[in-house]
Protein backbone atom coordinates (compact mmCIF):
# COMPACT_ATOMS: atom_id res chain seq x y z
CA UNK A 1 0.00 0.00 0.00
CA UNK A 2 3.09 1.75 0.66
CA UNK A 3 4.36 1.18 -2.32
CA UNK A 4 1.39 2.20 -4.43
CA UNK A 5 0.91 5.96 -2.53
CA UNK A 6 4.77 6.31 -3.05
CA UNK A 7 4.52 5.97 -6.56
CA UNK A 8 1.23 7.76 -7.15
CA UNK A 9 3.22 10.83 -5.55
CA UNK A 10 5.99 10.45 -7.48
CA UNK A 11 3.91 10.53 -10.59
CA UNK A 12 1.75 13.25 -9.72
CA UNK A 13 5.46 15.30 -9.17
CA UNK A 14 6.62 14.43 -12.64
CA UNK A 15 3.12 15.32 -13.71
CA UNK A 16 3.21 18.81 -12.07
CA UNK A 17 6.74 19.56 -12.87
CA UNK A 18 6.22 19.25 -16.74
CA UNK A 19 3.21 20.35 -17.45
CA UNK A 20 4.22 23.42 -15.11
CA UNK A 21 7.24 23.92 -18.02
CA UNK A 22 4.32 23.60 -20.77
CA UNK A 23 2.01 26.19 -19.45
CA UNK A 24 4.89 28.64 -18.71
CA UNK A 25 6.19 28.14 -22.22
CA UNK A 26 2.96 29.03 -23.75
CA UNK A 27 2.34 32.07 -21.12
CA UNK A 28 5.94 33.87 -22.13
CA UNK A 29 5.16 36.83 -24.13
CA UNK A 30 5.39 36.46 -27.84
CA UNK A 31 8.31 37.62 -29.60
CA UNK A 32 8.62 39.55 -32.94
CA UNK A 33 10.64 37.27 -35.54
CA UNK A 34 13.45 39.47 -36.02
CA UNK A 35 14.40 39.11 -32.24
CA UNK A 36 14.51 35.08 -32.88
CA UNK A 37 17.96 34.96 -34.52
CA UNK A 38 19.39 38.61 -32.40
CA UNK A 39 20.93 36.65 -29.90
CA UNK A 40 22.97 34.48 -31.38
CA UNK A 41 21.36 31.40 -31.60
CA UNK A 42 20.98 30.69 -34.91
CA UNK A 43 17.95 31.53 -37.12
CA UNK A 44 15.01 29.12 -37.04
CA UNK A 45 14.61 26.89 -39.65
CA UNK A 46 12.94 28.15 -42.52
CA UNK A 47 9.71 25.43 -42.92
CA UNK A 48 10.07 24.77 -46.74
CA UNK A 49 6.07 24.68 -47.66
CA UNK A 50 6.53 23.16 -51.43
CA UNK A 51 10.19 23.16 -52.99
CA UNK A 52 8.73 22.88 -56.24
CA UNK A 53 5.61 25.07 -56.81
CA UNK A 54 5.96 25.64 -60.50
CA UNK A 55 6.14 21.88 -60.77
CA UNK A 56 3.66 21.04 -59.21
CA UNK A 57 1.28 23.83 -59.07
CA UNK A 58 1.41 24.68 -62.57
CA UNK A 59 0.93 21.46 -64.91
CA UNK A 60 1.63 22.89 -67.97
CA UNK A 61 3.21 22.13 -70.71
CA UNK A 62 6.99 21.52 -69.57
CA UNK A 63 8.26 21.81 -66.15
CA UNK A 64 6.26 19.07 -64.46
CA UNK A 65 8.23 15.89 -65.71
CA UNK A 66 11.64 16.69 -65.16
CA UNK A 67 11.33 16.28 -61.19
CA UNK A 68 15.09 14.33 -61.41
CA UNK A 69 16.71 17.64 -63.25
CA UNK A 70 16.15 19.86 -60.20
CA UNK A 71 14.71 22.61 -59.33
CA UNK A 72 13.32 24.45 -62.52
CA UNK A 73 12.26 27.58 -60.77
CA UNK A 74 16.23 28.89 -60.13
CA UNK A 75 17.33 31.03 -62.93
CA UNK A 76 21.06 30.44 -63.14
CA UNK A 77 22.26 28.44 -66.51
CA UNK A 78 24.20 25.87 -65.01
CA UNK A 79 22.41 23.36 -63.46
CA UNK A 80 23.18 21.55 -66.74
CA UNK A 81 20.55 19.97 -69.35
CA UNK A 82 19.13 16.59 -68.39
CA UNK A 83 16.65 15.68 -71.01
CA UNK A 84 19.44 13.20 -72.85
CA UNK A 85 22.16 13.76 -71.17
CA UNK A 86 22.59 17.32 -72.82
CA UNK A 87 24.30 19.89 -71.15
CA UNK A 88 22.90 23.56 -71.56
CA UNK A 89 24.76 25.30 -74.43
CA UNK A 90 27.69 27.85 -74.13
CA UNK A 91 25.85 31.23 -74.01
CA UNK A 92 27.09 33.57 -76.52
CA UNK A 93 30.52 35.45 -76.20
CA UNK A 94 31.62 32.67 -74.12
CA UNK A 95 32.48 30.83 -77.88
CA UNK A 96 32.64 31.23 -81.62
CA UNK A 97 28.80 30.66 -83.17
CA UNK A 98 28.88 26.98 -84.95
CA UNK A 99 30.96 26.51 -87.84
CA UNK A 100 27.36 25.59 -89.39
CA UNK A 101 28.16 27.73 -93.04
CA UNK A 102 26.20 30.46 -92.21
CA UNK A 103 28.12 32.60 -90.21
CA UNK A 104 31.32 34.71 -91.67
CA UNK A 105 34.18 34.74 -89.91
CA UNK A 106 33.74 38.54 -88.55
CA UNK A 107 32.13 39.99 -85.56
CA UNK A 108 30.55 37.93 -82.81
CA UNK A 109 26.57 38.01 -82.32
CA UNK A 110 25.34 41.26 -80.68
CA UNK A 111 21.86 40.61 -78.52
CA UNK A 112 19.46 43.44 -77.00
CA UNK A 113 16.98 42.90 -75.55
CA UNK A 114 14.51 45.85 -75.23
CA UNK B 1 58.90 45.86 -107.24
CA UNK B 2 56.87 43.31 -109.30
CA UNK B 3 56.87 40.37 -107.08
CA UNK B 4 55.98 42.84 -104.37
CA UNK B 5 53.16 43.87 -106.61
CA UNK B 6 52.23 39.99 -107.39
CA UNK B 7 52.14 39.28 -103.77
CA UNK B 8 49.94 42.53 -103.44
CA UNK B 9 47.53 41.50 -105.82
CA UNK B 10 47.75 37.79 -104.61
CA UNK B 11 47.00 38.56 -101.13
CA UNK B 12 44.30 41.05 -101.93
CA UNK B 13 42.24 38.52 -104.17
CA UNK B 14 42.54 36.57 -101.37
CA UNK B 15 41.10 38.79 -98.93
CA UNK B 16 38.02 40.04 -100.33
CA UNK B 17 36.12 37.14 -100.95
CA UNK B 18 36.18 36.39 -97.47
CA UNK B 19 35.09 39.78 -96.75
CA UNK B 20 31.97 39.72 -99.25
CA UNK B 21 30.81 36.87 -98.45
CA UNK B 22 29.77 37.77 -95.31
CA UNK B 23 27.57 40.86 -93.51
CA UNK B 24 26.42 42.04 -90.27
CA UNK B 25 22.63 40.93 -90.99
CA UNK B 26 20.01 42.65 -87.44
CA UNK B 27 17.62 40.03 -86.62
CA UNK B 28 14.27 41.80 -84.53
CA UNK B 29 11.57 40.21 -82.57
CA UNK B 30 9.40 41.63 -81.17
CA UNK B 31 6.94 39.19 -78.66
CA UNK B 32 3.44 39.83 -78.06
CA UNK B 33 1.97 40.91 -74.71
CA UNK B 34 0.61 37.06 -74.56
CA UNK B 35 1.23 37.41 -70.87
CA UNK B 36 3.10 34.64 -70.08
CA UNK B 37 6.68 33.82 -68.93
CA UNK B 38 9.63 34.79 -70.97
CA UNK B 39 9.36 32.88 -74.73
CA UNK B 40 12.17 30.64 -75.56
CA UNK B 41 12.49 30.51 -79.46
CA UNK B 42 14.57 29.28 -82.00
CA UNK B 43 15.53 30.54 -84.88
CA UNK B 44 17.40 28.58 -87.43
CA UNK B 45 17.28 28.07 -91.68
CA UNK B 46 16.25 25.49 -94.14
CA UNK B 47 17.87 25.08 -97.31
CA UNK B 48 15.67 25.50 -100.46
CA UNK B 49 15.31 22.23 -99.97
CA UNK B 50 13.37 22.25 -96.76
CA UNK B 51 16.28 20.46 -94.47
CA UNK B 52 17.50 22.02 -91.43
CA UNK B 53 20.52 24.12 -92.30
CA UNK B 54 21.72 25.68 -89.09
CA UNK B 55 20.57 27.61 -86.32
CA UNK B 56 20.97 31.56 -85.84
CA UNK B 57 20.33 32.23 -82.31
CA UNK B 58 18.81 30.03 -79.16
CA UNK B 59 16.83 32.22 -76.78
CA UNK B 60 16.60 30.39 -73.68
CA UNK B 61 19.93 28.63 -71.88
CA UNK B 62 18.54 25.49 -70.69
CA UNK B 63 18.59 22.51 -72.79
CA UNK B 64 15.82 20.60 -70.87
CA UNK B 65 13.18 22.51 -72.54
CA UNK B 66 13.79 22.77 -76.03
CA UNK B 67 12.13 19.89 -76.95
CA UNK B 68 8.82 22.44 -77.10
CA UNK B 69 10.49 24.06 -79.65
CA UNK B 70 9.36 20.76 -81.60
CA UNK B 71 10.39 21.56 -85.11
CA UNK B 72 13.94 22.52 -84.32
CA UNK B 73 14.24 19.76 -81.88
CA UNK B 74 13.33 17.16 -84.38
CA UNK B 75 15.76 19.23 -87.17
CA UNK B 76 18.92 18.70 -84.76
CA UNK B 77 17.77 15.74 -81.87
CA UNK B 78 18.35 18.34 -79.22
CA UNK B 79 21.52 19.00 -79.83
CA UNK B 80 23.12 22.00 -77.98
CA UNK B 81 26.89 21.87 -80.02
CA UNK B 82 23.79 23.47 -82.79
CA UNK B 83 23.58 26.90 -80.46
CA UNK B 84 26.49 27.26 -78.67
CA UNK B 85 27.74 30.67 -78.74
CA UNK B 86 25.17 31.73 -80.39
CA UNK B 87 22.66 31.42 -76.73
CA UNK B 88 20.86 34.30 -75.06
CA UNK B 89 18.33 34.77 -72.26
CA UNK B 90 14.42 33.81 -73.25
CA UNK B 91 12.84 36.91 -74.01
CA UNK B 92 9.56 37.87 -71.99
CA UNK B 93 5.96 38.89 -73.26
CA UNK B 94 5.69 42.61 -74.80
CA UNK B 95 10.33 43.00 -75.32
CA UNK B 96 11.83 42.74 -78.07
CA UNK B 97 15.01 40.80 -78.78
CA UNK B 98 17.49 42.48 -81.48
CA UNK B 99 20.38 40.14 -82.71
CA UNK B 100 23.08 41.06 -85.05
CA UNK B 101 24.87 38.22 -87.16
CA UNK B 102 27.68 38.23 -89.10
CA UNK B 103 25.60 36.34 -91.68
CA UNK B 104 26.87 34.94 -95.42
CA UNK B 105 25.92 36.37 -98.22
CA UNK B 106 24.96 32.67 -99.57
CA UNK B 107 22.07 32.52 -97.50
CA UNK B 108 19.80 35.38 -99.41
CA UNK B 109 18.27 35.18 -102.43
CA UNK B 110 19.07 31.44 -103.01
CA UNK B 111 16.15 29.86 -101.67
CA UNK B 112 16.78 29.60 -97.51
CA UNK B 113 14.04 30.70 -95.31
CA UNK B 114 14.88 31.66 -91.82
CA UNK B 115 12.16 29.51 -89.14
CA UNK B 116 11.29 30.29 -85.30
CA UNK B 117 9.61 28.12 -83.07
CA UNK B 118 8.45 29.56 -80.02
CA UNK B 119 7.79 28.01 -76.68
CA UNK B 120 6.59 29.16 -73.19
CA UNK B 121 5.89 27.70 -69.78
CA UNK B 122 2.41 26.73 -69.35
CA UNK B 123 1.54 27.94 -72.89
CA UNK B 124 1.20 26.12 -76.19
CA UNK B 125 3.94 24.86 -78.08
CA UNK B 126 4.32 27.40 -81.24
CA UNK B 127 6.84 25.97 -83.91
CA UNK B 128 7.50 27.33 -86.97
CA UNK B 129 6.02 30.39 -85.72
CA UNK B 130 7.28 32.44 -88.17
CA UNK B 131 8.66 31.24 -91.60
CA UNK B 132 10.59 34.18 -94.28
CA UNK B 133 12.47 33.66 -97.17
CA UNK B 134 15.40 35.44 -96.48
CA UNK B 135 15.64 37.46 -100.27
CA UNK B 136 17.56 41.07 -100.37
CA UNK B 137 14.43 42.17 -101.54
CA UNK B 138 12.17 41.41 -97.91
CA UNK B 139 14.95 43.00 -95.60
CA UNK B 140 12.91 45.28 -93.66
CA UNK B 141 9.58 43.98 -94.15
CA UNK B 142 8.35 43.42 -90.48
CA UNK B 143 6.07 39.77 -90.94
CA UNK B 144 3.71 38.48 -88.37
CA UNK B 145 4.22 35.00 -85.97
CA UNK B 146 1.50 33.33 -85.62
CA UNK B 147 0.95 33.25 -81.69
CA UNK B 148 3.42 34.82 -79.77
CA UNK B 149 6.02 36.92 -82.43
CA UNK B 150 4.03 40.06 -83.02
CA UNK B 151 6.43 41.21 -85.93
CA UNK B 152 9.62 39.86 -87.09
CA UNK B 153 12.02 41.44 -89.11
CA UNK B 154 15.57 41.06 -90.83
CA UNK B 155 17.96 44.16 -91.76
CA UNK B 156 21.04 44.44 -93.60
Amino acid sequence: MRKTLALLVASTALTATLGFAAWSATRESPRPVAALSEDGTPALPLILISDDDDDDDRKGLWGHDDDDCGDDDDDDDDDGGCRGGARNPAPAGSKLPPQNGLFGTGAPPQVQVN
Amino acid sequence: MKSLLATLALTTALTLPGLAVARPVTLTTTLSSYGGDGAYLALYVTDPSGAYAGSLWMAGGKSKYYEHLTDWYRATGGDTAQVDGITGASVGAGRTLEITLDLADALFDAGYTLHIDAAVEDMRDSPNEVAVPLTTKGAGTPVKGRRYVASFAYDM
